[in-house]
Parts: C-alpha cells; structure tokens; sequence
C-alpha cells in the first residue's frame, strides 16, 4: 500500500497527547460533557436566582449565598471529574475496548494520565460556568477576586484528589459499576461531616477529622475566605489537607498505572 | 429644731450607709473597672471595623478567672442583631490581672447590617460568679447602607448560560448524527 | 531471517489454574500458522503473551525480531484483532482508524490517508463516515482488522476473526487473511475453531489442549501423525463386487463397506481404527483378505483423513 511504502511519515504526536485528544473528543464534541454542564448551569442559576432576588438577606446572608453557589459548583465539578475518571479504564475494559489501547505503543501511565487530563476538564468547564454567577452575586460585596480564587483553588486539588481516586478505582475494579460505586459512595463519605451540626464539630476528634478529611477541609477554608472574610495565611491550615490529598492520590494514580491490567483486580 | 437635726442627721447617715451598700452593689470585684478606646464609630454595611478594650485591676489583690464578653445590640426593634454574624470571637478568658495592672484586649467586628446599635464588653469573674460584672461603656455604632445586592440581570443571566450550553450540546448532537 | 515469531517455554498460570505449559514454536515470516484448541486451551492467553498484553511467568519469545523484553517495540510492529474486540459505538469508522493511525506515530494527514485506505482494503469505504454503531457484525469485524493494519505490521495476530459471522462472513474473512500474507507479506497466527479454513488458508498448524501444545507442523503431517486414515477405496473386477462387499463386511478390519461405483467395481471401505501402527496397515490387512478370498484386486488407495479428525484424536475430543 502506498501509504505505507517507506518510511512512515513522522509528525505524529506523543501517544498521551493522541489519547488525550480522543477523550477531549469524546466528552465534549460526542456531547457528553456539555450535556452534564447543562445540568449543573440549571442548578446555579437556580440558586443564584434565588440568592440575588431575596432582598431581605443581610450582608452576612449574601456573602453565604456566594459561597453556597461557590461550593455548589466546586463539589460538582469535582463530582464529573470523580465519575468521569472512574469510568476512564473500568469503562473501556467493560466496552470491549481496552485490549485495542493496550496493543498500541503507548505505556500504561501514559494512557491512565491522559484520561485523567480529560477527566480534570470536566472540572475546568464547571469553573468557567460558575465565574458568571459568582462574579454578579460577588461583585457588590466586594468579594469577587476572593471567591473566584479561592473556588479555583481548592476546587483544582479536589478535583485532582477525587479524580485521582477515581482512577485508582478504575485501575483495579472488577467491572465498571462496581468502580462507580465506590467512588460515589467514597465522595458521599468525604461529604457527610461537612453537613455536621455545629455542635458536633467540637472536640480533637471532630477537629482532626475535618482537618484531615480534605473534602471537609476545603470547604471550611472557602467558608472561612468568603464568608468570614478570613485571610489566606489566617486559614492555610485547611489547604494542607486537600493539597497532600491531590499530591499524594494523583502521583499515586500516575505509577499504579503501570499494573494496568486487561482484567480487573489485578488479574492477568 | 434640735430634734428636727437629730433627725435629719439620722437621716443622711442612713442614706449614706445605703448609698454606699449600693455602691458597693454595683460596685465590680473590688477595683476591677473595664473601659473603651472609642465612644462612637461609624462605618458601612459589610466593612469591618476594631476597637480596644482595656481593663483594669485597682484592687489589693490579683484579680483571676476573668472572662470577657462582647455583646452587640440593636438600639431599635430592627434589624435582628445576632452576635455571632458581627464577630467570630465574641469571648475571651483572661489570665490573672495583678494588683495595679490592667489588660488590653482587641475586638475586630464586621458590619453585617445597617442600622444603629450599641458595643460594649462585659467582664465576668469566675470566682466571684454572683457579683455585679464591670461593663466598658456602650459604643455608639452607626452602620450606613450601602447596596450589596444588585438583582437587576440576573435573569438574563440565569437563563442565557443553560440556554447557551444547551443549544450547543444540542448541535453538537445534530452535526454528529448528520 | 529471524523468525517471525518464536516461542520459547512460556507459561502462564491464573493462580492456580495452569493456562500455558511450555509453549514452544515458531513462525516463519510470511506464514499463516492456524492455532486451533477446544475452548480453555490457551490460544487467547498464548496471543495476549506474544502481544505483550500479559507477562508470562516463564519463558522467552520473540516477534518480527524483537525480543520480550521489549514490549513497546514489539507492539509497535505487531497488528491484534482481539477475540472480545469492543468497538466505541459513538465514534465513526474512520475517526476510529484515524484514532488509532495516530497511537502508532502517523501525523494527523497521514492517519487520514491511512484510516480512508484502510476501509477501502476491507471493503467498507462507502461506511466509512457512519457511526460504528450502525456497522454489523461482520462490518465490526472487517473495521478490526483495518485496525490490525493501521501500523503495516509485520505480525498478525487474528483471534477467532470469524466469531459470529454467518458463513459468507466467514469466507470474506479469510479472503482477506489470505490476501494479508500475500500482499503485505505479514506473518498471521490464526485462531479459529473453523478446521475446514485452517485446512485451505494455513500453511501450518498448532493445537493446543488443556494448556499444552499436543500437535505442530503442516496440515498434513499432523494428520499422518495424529490420526488414522479412516477411508479406502478398492477397485475389484465388476462381477467379484458381491462376494467382496460380503467377505469384507465380515472382516474386523473394515467398519462399513459400500459400492461406490458397483459397475466399475469401486468399493469405498471405511477403515477399523488400527490397533497398533498407520493406516496403511489397516489397508494392507484389508488387501489381505481381499487375496486371502482370491479377490483379484485391480486398484487401491487411502483417502487421507480430514483436519477435524485428527484434531479430536489429539485433543480427546474434547
């Protein structure tokens, strides 16, 4: 065939980048992503809705409106980036699919770590969504610059942690729903304590479990910087949990890649 | 005339032990007075504001186990003051204060409403539970309004972006099934 | 030249259960070696193995001159129609090639190039822009094997490319496994349960049971080695075909005997499976009692048994 006489031509990018495209490809011009982005731009507007038409909040009330429609779309953006990057293998290998990647010349970290760029976009679309609403709730409190970064922040080592996490599921379960499963039942875990009463937030144990627990750490944190119009370095303590969670969690996806197996847990 | 001295003079002593029985009524743990640094302080809705309060130990003997407590109050019917919206640190337990010392304590608040309200700092004592607590004087707070809710646009905007996100799912949708 | 392909004692276990035992072949460049087995026997595993998706526990291979310990490499010039492929319904056929072009180093231009090529080889150009999920079973299959191509391999690796398909599929198929080793010159390990295929595509042969290789070579020496011939035909004079068809259908050496051509005297005898020794001692004691009877016998001959015999007698008919 005359495509392939000689050499072939070179100008081919590296195999992640080729993955990465795909994935990209497939959430977003397939639709799939915008679908989901659909739904979460109903909710904040929703909620924005009700927060800026509510003339008889108070200050206070509104600056916990921004923070409602912050975290609202911080904990959903890093919900798709979790569900999307646990799908990533369990997904492909339930499909059929994955034993046609695993054939290419392109390593196992590779693969896992351009699914988990994909995965992350999801996150980056939800941040682009909520700046609209959180600028026009935020910009007569004179808190804009404070919860765009702050969302973006803790929401980008959330969604890093989570999603992270998610792959890690998927590496190893044994089928896409059990993957689904438990990453959903894991995010559901890590969200409870932020619904404690006030009461029960008292104690050593109660305050290690908040700190340590860095869904419930980076809420307290974005709560802090909003709300309480807390300093950066006043509140630093409750970045460091979502920080060593994203490091830790995503270098381990990147080298627990490589024991990618066709069949889940671990077998083959 | 002599019995009418008497009398008054009888009088005015047991006014003065009164007076001074009531004064030491309310009068704080001996010697322990609490005052503030501003009288009156003006600012605006949502910006955040400090002032000190000193107390004084003039008493014989150190005075421990003191408490300190911020209180804000509305001085009309509205708005609702809820003290824990205005400061997140409302109460501050003291070290023991020596004979003829005083301590210095700084109270940083928010303006969470508009309106006209009344600061001040009670001083409580752990010890001595059931005697009168000194009271700095009240600050006079004045909050003005200023607008921090523009609701104008946001319907717009509530409806422009899914309408936006929608209709390109769904073209995205149609041009992959063409 | 190196071999193609070449096995050296691989084994692999699934915890206790014993997958592969000491596979050892080769292929020879260009070759279309037919791997056969029952169901378990490990040709899945062995092609997973030689295509690097799963380590062996024990042994050594090589693939177009690439040793094992280079993985990368050898996936870089082997081409794999996997047994369970799965297909992304939403994408079209050529985005898909275009894809996997792409994995293997092709710029964008030159995948497209190589992804419309490719469909035009298999026969699905006119399908190209259709969503995948719209494409048949055999339409999935032939898109797989574009697939395989995508890297001009010099090995392929076809597990049970026919699966599914009806019998036309299934010609089409390996017309074009055929066509893949004569005009591309790739080596093909197929897999396949269809014998009488193996029998006109492969030049050569490897059965498989119960993990271990019980049967290697052509077509023709694993039938000599493995199973007795189990046909004859006798020609006898016209008027000696009764008293023949009655003095060897009492012989223990002979199951059924009929006239295939009584005019001509041509009798079909279906052999007794010897006790000890080839077919040709199973005629020669059938041509025994034929003379033994005064039978004159004026022409005989062995008619060599079929691929699908010799593999039940390899594989116990399992």
């Amino acid at each position: 065939m005359s495509v392939h006489a000689g050499a072939r031509e070179r100008g081919g990018q590296p195999g992640w980048v080729v993955v990465l495209e795909q994935e990209l490809r497939e959430l977003w011009v397939a639709g799939r992503g915008l679908v989901l982005c659909f739904a979460l731009s109903i909710l904040l507007s929703a909620l924005a809705y009700l927060a800026a038409t509510n003339q008889a909040l108070n200050f206070l009330e509104q600056r916990e409106s921004v923070n409602l429609v912050v975290q609202v779309g911080m904990i959903v953006g890093a919900l798709l980036a979790l569900l999307a990057a646990a799908d990533a293998i369990s997904g492909e290998r339930e499909r059929g699919t994955l034993e046609s990647l695993l054939v290419a010349p392109v390593s196992r970290r590779q693969l896992a770590g351009a699914k988990l760029l994909a995965a992350l976009s999801l996150w980056l679309a939800a941040y682009v969504i909520l700046v609209p609403y959180a600028w026009f709730l935020a910009r007569d409190l004179g808190i804009v610059g404070t919860a765009l970064v702050a969302s973006f922040v803790v929401g980008t080592l959330l969604a890093c942690f989570l999603a992270s996490f998610g792959l890690l599921v998927s590496l190893f379960a044994s089928s896409n729903r059990v993957s689904l499963s438990v990453s959903l039942f894991a995010l559901l875990a890590l969200f409870a304590p932020t619904q404690l009463p006030g009461g029960a937030r008292q104690g050593w144990f109660a305050d290690l479990l908040l700190h340590v627990n860095p869904v419930t750490s980076g809420e307290r944190f974005v709560n802090r910087v909003i709300i309480s119009g807390s300093g950066w370095g006043q509140e630093f303590g409750w970045l460091v949990s979502p920080l060593v969670a994203a490091a830790l969690f995503g270098a381990g996806a990147v080298v627990l890649a490589s024991r990618l197996r066709l069949g889940g847990g671990g077998a083959g | 005339m002599r019995r009418l001295c008497i009398w008054a003079t009888a009088l005015l002593a047991a006014g003065a032990m009164l007076s001074a029985s009531a004064a030491a009524a309310t009068d704080p743990a001996p010697g322990l007075s609490a005052t503030v640094d501003r009288a009156q302080i003006s600012t605006q809705l949502g910006r955040s504001f400090e002032f000190r309060s000193t107390i004084t130990n003039s008493g014989p003997n150190a005075a421990s186990g003191l408490v300190a407590h911020l209180s804000v109050l509305s001085v009309r019917e509205e708005p609702y003051v809820d003290p824990e919206d205005w400061s997140p640190q409302r109460v501050v337990f003291l070290d023991p204060i020596a004979a003829g010392g005083s301590r210095t304590l700084r109270w940083r608040m928010t303006a969470v409403d508009a309106g006209a309200f009344g600061v001040y700092v009670t001083v409580l004592s752990k010890d001595r539970s059931a005697a009168p607590a000194p009271n700095t004087p009240t600050i006079a707070l004045r909050v003005s309004q200023r607008r921090t809710l523009n609701s104008g646009g946001i319907l717009p905007l509530a409806i422009a972006v899914p309408a936006l996100l929608g209709a390109l799912a769904i073209m995205l949708r149609l041009r992959r099934r063409g | 030249m190196s071999a193609a392909v070449e096995a050296r004692g691989i084994a692999k276990r699934y915890g206790t259960q014993v997958a592969l035992e000491d596979l050892t072949f080769t292929v020879a460049a260009g070759e279309i070696v037919g791997v056969l087995g029952p169901n378990g026997a490990g040709k899945t595993t062995a092609i997973r193995i030689l295509t690097t998706i799963l380590r062996p526990d024990r042994g050594s291979f090589s693939v177009a001159g690439i040793p094992s310990t280079e993985p990368a490499r050898i996936r870089a010039r082997v081409g794999v129609l996997p047994e369970s492929a799965g297909y992304p319904e939403r994408q079209r056929g050529e985005e898909y090639l275009r894809f996997h072009a792409r994995l293997f180093g092709h710029s964008s231009a030159s995948a497209r190039a190589v992804a419309r090529a490719l469909l035009e080889e298999v026969g699905l150009a006119e399908r190209g822009r259709s969503l995948i999920e719209t494409y048949s079973r055999g339409m999935r299959q032939r898109l797989g094997i574009a697939r395989a191509l995508v890297n001009d391999p010099a090995v392929v690796f076809l597990d049970e490319p026919t699966l599914g398909l009806d019998p036309a599929g299934q010609r089409e198929i390996l017309a074009r496994v055929r066509a893949l080793a004569r005009e591309r010159g790739a080596s093909v390990l197929l897999s396949t349960h269809l014998l009488d295929e193996v029998e006109e595509n492969c030049s050569r042969v490897l059965i498989l049971n119960r993990a271990h290789v019980v049967a290697e070579g052509t077509v023709a020496e694993i039938v000599r080695r493995a199973a007795a011939a189990r046909r004859g035909r006798i020609r006898v004079p016209p008027e000696d075909v009764e008293r023949s068809l009655q003095t060897l259908s009492g012989s223990g050496a002979v199951q059924e005997v009929v006239a295939a051509d009584g005019a001509a005297g041509w009798l079909t005898v279906q052999l007794a499976a010897p006790a000890s020794g080839s077919a040709d001692a199973s005629l020669n004691a059938v041509v025994g009692v034929l003379v033994d009877a005064g039978v004159p016998l004026l022409a005989c001959e062995l008619e060599g048994a079929r691929l699908s015999d010799a593999f039940l007698a390899v594989t116990g008919g399992a």
